[in-house]
Parts: structure tokens; sequence; C-alpha cells
């Protein structure tokens, strides 16, 4: 579970995330929207530990993330585009990855997790620099897997995927919330969030503007709260 | 740190450089280079056995003088032929600008010549490629090329976050790139210490000291790689854009490989300025003249020497002394200039180390200078050791002139002045009797006694790069 109680986080004067207050249960899809700067990536490197919050605190598992802090156990992070190592195949990759995490899977396991990522066997030993966005982010999915993390933020996950790709992502999404997977996820695509979330919010100017269920809105209403909002 | 994290993140940065086709076309350019250097060095041995034969050619044309005078002996004179030292080939140091053969005489200290310079094209001027140029110009060149994107590129595209949130530490991370790219760098190197080790196996240089001397110089390129791979990383972490990272580490490379040491060798000139040959040699022949010269029979100083040695025999006249008088004069005259020269040399050489001192002191500045100064040092082709080859050539060749001053002082009648006619000669067996020259160079705890600086600099490098990498393992930022 990720919470965010009462954060804020200050540049140099400039307020880029203002008391935000938030959780994000087991099994739930937060989709966070917002033009560039709102503050979705601040947040994200908040759960992250990336960055020291100015005041309140981002929790994982009821945790302060804090320097000296073991929250990063239960997360994964997948960021716009998965660059990892071009040179480096699929395998390797995740190899490399789970065993930074403190896994060591086999090689059947490995290839196990990236088929359950969505990434066909065939593309397991062919170097990333060869791989479409796509298939990038399927090995970053497979990473998350790989560390059985509880948590997953994603940082505009779909930018530039073609709809197919998109909707693939889509359905492992959900697969990994109903599998009880926390999922954060920050994004331009108003129409994807309504897909794929189960709570949205709007973000303007650092502040969380705007929150509510997927259930009930469909995605014209939410292109018309979210361009009223911001 | 987890020892296991640190051997991972070394593993992969050695895994994701080799699977890329740049790392073996670098690798490929070493290797034409690292035989170009050995076969260069190769060409450096002939040139010894070359000097060793004229050195032997020398003692045989010496031996081959027939019954004579031993003044004539002092001035038929010798040669001394520098011969290099074993580890010469792996760093040519100022080898090819210092003369290699002397021709030593009796009231004449001859200059050095016949430096490999003198006899080249313009071409030499461009530089030698040593082995020992390759390790502390080229080599940081390649290690900066490997490893500036290193965590520059994976803020840039967003990998760092993700090895940060699997859980790595930023000091795990820097730590291990720095032994990942440490570890391409020895892959690089040792292949230069392996040619050296075989070369001197191959020679038959198998000495204590030459052992000790490759040890002493493995270590410290090794240190200075390691040193440059822990500044490559650091500028890499501090880098906001590995294009940024790459444009720093440049900077770095020419002011230490090419800005920093013109200076101080322009700064050394500048400031402890040194005679022409033309002048050093006129004033050592105006306090010669000043002070008398033993050949002129009117001169008062020697007139004066002459009065006093009378007095104390209690004899008239030169020829009524127990000994030949124009040896005793001679080997006056011969003490005296060789003082005159030899005070004048150590001045001249009192200069030249305070420009070394200079450049030396920078080198507390400049990692790059202190490993150019011990290398030469430890190959035996620094400044120390030739003018260690000078001090020898010359005590070698006051040794010949007052030997055969004895030997005429001994053996040549009293009445006798002049050289000629065959009962003014000594026995040819004098000449054999009297020792070849030979070079032996200095050791390495006293070559060393000038480089303490130049040691000093490299463990204070180490300490300087260690604590960089420590203050960005603490402040470097993820994004």
């Amino acid at each position: 579970m990720l919470e965010a109680k009462n954060l804020s986080k200050t540049f140099e004067g400039t307020n880029a995330l203002v008391n935000l207050n938030l959780s994000v249960a087991s099994g739930e899809i937060f989709c966070l929207l917002g033009q560039n700067g709102a503050g979705k990536t601040t947040t994200i490197n908040l759960f992250l530990g990336l960055i020291k919050p100015t005041s309140g605190a981002a929790l994982i598992n009821g945790e302060e993330v804090k320097p000296g802090s073991n929250t990063n156990q239960w997360i994964a992070y997948i960021p716009e585009v998965v660059q990892l190592y071009g040179n480096l195949n699929g395998l390797e990759n995740l190899d490399f990855f789970s065993r930074l995490a403190g896994y060591k899977h086999s090689k059947a396991e490995l290839s196990e997790l990236l088929i359950k990522a969505g990434l066909q066997e065939a593309d397991h030993t062919k170097k990333l620099s060869s791989y479409s966005k796509g298939m990038r982010q399927k090995v970053g999915i497979a990473i998350a897997l790989s560390k059985k993390a509880e948590v997953i933020l994603m940082d505009e996950p779909t930018s530039g995927l073609d709809p197919m790709s998109t909707d693939e992502f889509t359905s492992i999404c959900k697969e990994l919330a109903a599998a009880g997977k926390s999922i954060f996820m920050a994004t331009h695509d108003i129409f994807n969030a309504v897909n794929v979330g189960t709570r949205i919010g709007i973000m303007k100017e650092g502040k969380l503007v705007h929150s509510s269920d997927t259930d009930n809105i469909s995605a014209n209403e939410l292109q018309q709260l979210y361009l009223k909002t911001i | 740190m987890r020892k296991d994290i640190l051997l991972l993140i070394a593993g992969q940065f050695w895994k994701n450089v080799f699977k890329s086709k740049a790392i073996y076309l670098l690798m490929g350019i070493v290797v034409i280079l690292l035989i170009y250097a050995a076969f260069s060095g190769m060409s450096y041995h002939d040139q010894n056995h070359f000097r060793e034969d004229h050195q032997k050619m020398a003692r045989e044309s010496w031996e081959a003088n027939p019954d004579k005078h031993p003044h004539r002996m002092a001035h038929f004179g010798t040669f001394a032929f520098r011969l290099k030292h074993p580890l010469s080939f792996f760093d040519f140091g100022i080898e090819s600008f210092t003369g290699n053969a002397v021709f030593l005489e009796a009231h004449k200290q001859n200059m050095v010549n016949f430096s490999e310079a003198s006899f080249s094209t313009s071409l030499l001027r461009f530089g030698e490629l040593s082995m020992a140029m390759i390790l502390s110009t080229i080599l940081p060149l390649i290690i900066f090329f490997i490893g500036y994107r290193a965590i520059a590129a994976e803020r840039e595209n967003g990998t760092l976050k993700v090895l940060l949130t699997q859980g790595a530490k930023w000091n795990e991370i820097l730590v291990g790139k720095s032994i990942g790219l440490w570890g391409i760098a020895l892959l690089f190197t040792l292949p230069f210490f392996i040619t050296t080790f075989i070369m001197l196996l191959i020679e038959g240089h198998t000495g204590t000291d030459e052992w000790m001397r490759l040890g002493l110089i493995t270590t410290v390129y090794l240190t200075y790689t390691f040193i440059i791979c822990l500044i490559t990383i650091s500028v890499s972490a501090a880098s906001h854009s590995s294009k940024n990272a790459l444009v720093i580490l440049l900077g770095l490379w020419l002011l230490m490989i090419i800005l920093l040491p013109r200076t101080s060798q322009a700064l050394g000139a500048y400031f402890y300025e040194t005679p022409t040959k033309l002048e050093f040699r006129a004033a050592i022949e105006e306090e010669v003249i000043q002070y008398g010269d033993s050949h002129d029979p009117n001169d008062p100083h020697f007139n004066h020497l002459r009065d006093s040695v009378l007095k104390v025999h209690n004899v008239n006249s030169v020829t009524e002394l127990p000994f030949n008088y124009s040896g005793f004069v001679m080997s006056q005259g011969e003490k005296i200039s060789t003082e005159i020269y030899n005070r004048h040399f150590n001045d001249l050489l009192d200069q030249y180390r305070r420009q070394n001192m200079l450049s030396r002191t920078l080198a507390l500045i400049n990692p790059y200078l202190a490993i150019k100064n011990l290398s030469m040092t430890l190959s035996g082709t620094d400044f120390e050791t030739y003018v260690d080859f000078q001090k020898q050539a010359e005590d070698y060749r006051y040794n010949l002139a007052q030997t055969m001053n004895d030997l005429q002082m001994k053996y040549i009648s009293a009445g006798v002045n002049s050289s000629e006619g065959k009962l003014n000669v000594v026995d040819r067996s004098e000449w054999k009797s009297f020792p070849d020259f030979k070079f032996n160079p200095i050791t390495i705890g006293a070559a060393l006694r000038y480089e303490f600086i130049s040691i000093f600099s490299v463990i204070l490098w180490l300490g300087i790069s260690v604590l960089f990498l420590r203050y960005f393992s603490k402040n470097a930022k993820a994004i």
C-alpha cells in the first residue's frame, strides 16, 4: 500500500507539491493526470526516496520513505522509457536487476517472468537496443514481477506506445492489480487512465485538485473535467 | 557496502562494455600500439649492443697502443658509452635527447654527444611511442571514453532510478562501476607489463634491481589507472549529462597531459635560467685561464708551485727532483681544472634540479606529472640517471689522466721534458692494467631519492579521488 500524508515539496521557493493526501490500496490502480510540471513526477520521486519531502510523509506499507529506510524492497519503478542496458538482452537485463534486488532466478524462471510480462520467448535473447518501446516496458514489468514488488510506480508508461501495445500494457496492469499490486501511474493519457485506472486524480500546480473512482465517469467526461480543471 | 552487489554492478558494467563492438576496436588499436612500442623498444636494445661493441672497440684500441709516453696516452684517451638501462625500452624518458658517448682525455671535459635526436629527422619532435607513453597519455583517454557515460547516461535515460529502486545504494553503484571500469583498464594495462616482463627475461636481465623496478612501475601504473577510473566515475556522477561528462573529462585530459606539463617546463626555464652550452664552456675556460696554465713554462702560478716544490726537496732544478716534474705539474693542473669544472657543472645541475623541482611540485596538482617522473626514474631514463653517467664518465676521465700523470712521474726520467724519444715511454702492459670504463646505473633507492614528491603525489591523488567518489556517493542526484 502506498500513502501520502500532507506530502509537500518545494524547489528553491517553488511549490512542486502541496499537501498531498492520498492512498493507493492493494489491487488499486491510481492514475494521476496533470500538465507537465504539475507535480506528478515529483510525487513518484518522493515515493522512490530520490528526493526528500519539505514536509509531510510518503509511506509504503506503512513505513515512511526516508534515508536508511528499506521501503524500496516493496517498490518497482517503470520509467517513461525503459532504457536499461541496450547491449544486453532481455534475459540478461532481467537477471541483473533481479539480482540487484536480491533475487537469483534460474534462466527458465527469468524466461517465464518475461513471458508473464508479455514478451515473446524469441525476443528474450535479442539485444534490448533492438526492442520497441512496448517490449522494453514489458522488461520493466518483468523486473517488477521478479522482485515481487507490492507497489509499482509508473511514470507515463504508455507515452509513445501504439494503440495495440497500450492495450496490451493495460491488460498487464490489470492483471497485476488483480494479483494484489498497488499501482500508481502518472500519465497524460486520459482515455487509458479511465480504461486502466480504478481511481483517477488530477493535479495542478502541485495540488491534487480532483480525485474520484473511474466507475462512473467516461473518457469524454474526464476529458471535460480535466480541461476545466487545468 | 555489500560485496556481492559491488561485484554484480562491476560485472554488469564489464559485460555491457564488452557487448559493444567499439571496445574491440579500441583493444585492437592498443594491441597495435603495444606491438609498435615493443618493437621500438627492441630497436633500442639493438642500440645498446651497438654501444657495448663500441665500448669494447675503444678498449681494444686503448690496449693496442705500443709502449708510449703516458701523457700521449692521456691525450689518446678513450670513449665512455652510456649503456641503456634494461627497462629503458619501457619508458624512453629523456633518452633520445641526451648524448650517449663521450670522448675522455686529459685536461678536457668533453660533452656527451650523439643523441638520437641529433641523428633523427624532425619527426622525433612529435614524440616517441613508448609503452609508458601509451599507458600514461593514451590510456586515460580510453578510460574516459569507456567510462564517461557510466552514471551520467543512466541518469539521462532513467536507468539510475531503476537501479536505486532495485535496492542498490549510491556508494555501491559508484564503487561497483569504478571496479568494473578498472577491470577493463587492467585488460588494457596488463599486456604492457607482461610484455615488459617477457622482454626482460629474454634479455636475461634477472637481477633483483630490475624486478623491483618492474614491480614498482607496475604498482605505480595500476594505481594511476585506478585514480583515473575513480575520477571518471566521479565526473560522470557529477555531470548532468553524458555530453557534459565527456567535455569535462577531455578538458581534464588536455590540462593534465598537455597544458600543465608544458607550463611547468616553461615556468622552470623562466624562473631558473640556465647558461647556454657556449656560456658554460666560456665561464670554465675563463676561470682556468685566470688560475694558470700548466702547459705555459712562464705561468706565475705554476712558477710559484715549481719554486715551492724545489724548496721542499732542497734542489735547484726540476731535473734534480726524484720524479718527473712535468707529470707533477700536469697532475696539479688536472686537479685544478677538474675542481673548476665540477663546481660549474654542479651549479648547472643545481639549476636543472630547481627546474625539475618545480615540475615535481606541480605533480601535487597533476598526477600525470608524478607518474611521468616516477616512470622515467624507475626505467633509468630520467635526468638523474643521465647525470650519474656524466659523473661516472668524468670520474673515470680524471682517474685516467691522473694515472697517466702518476706513470709519468714514476717512470719518465726527471730530466726529460719532452714526450719524444724511445727512452721516454712506459711499458704497454700499464694500459691493460688500467681498468675499463663500466657504467653502473644507480640503484633503485638512489634513483627514488628525488621522487618523494612524486610518490606523495600518487598517494595524495589516490586519497583525493577516493574522497571525490565518497562525496558523490553522498551528494549525487538520481534526477
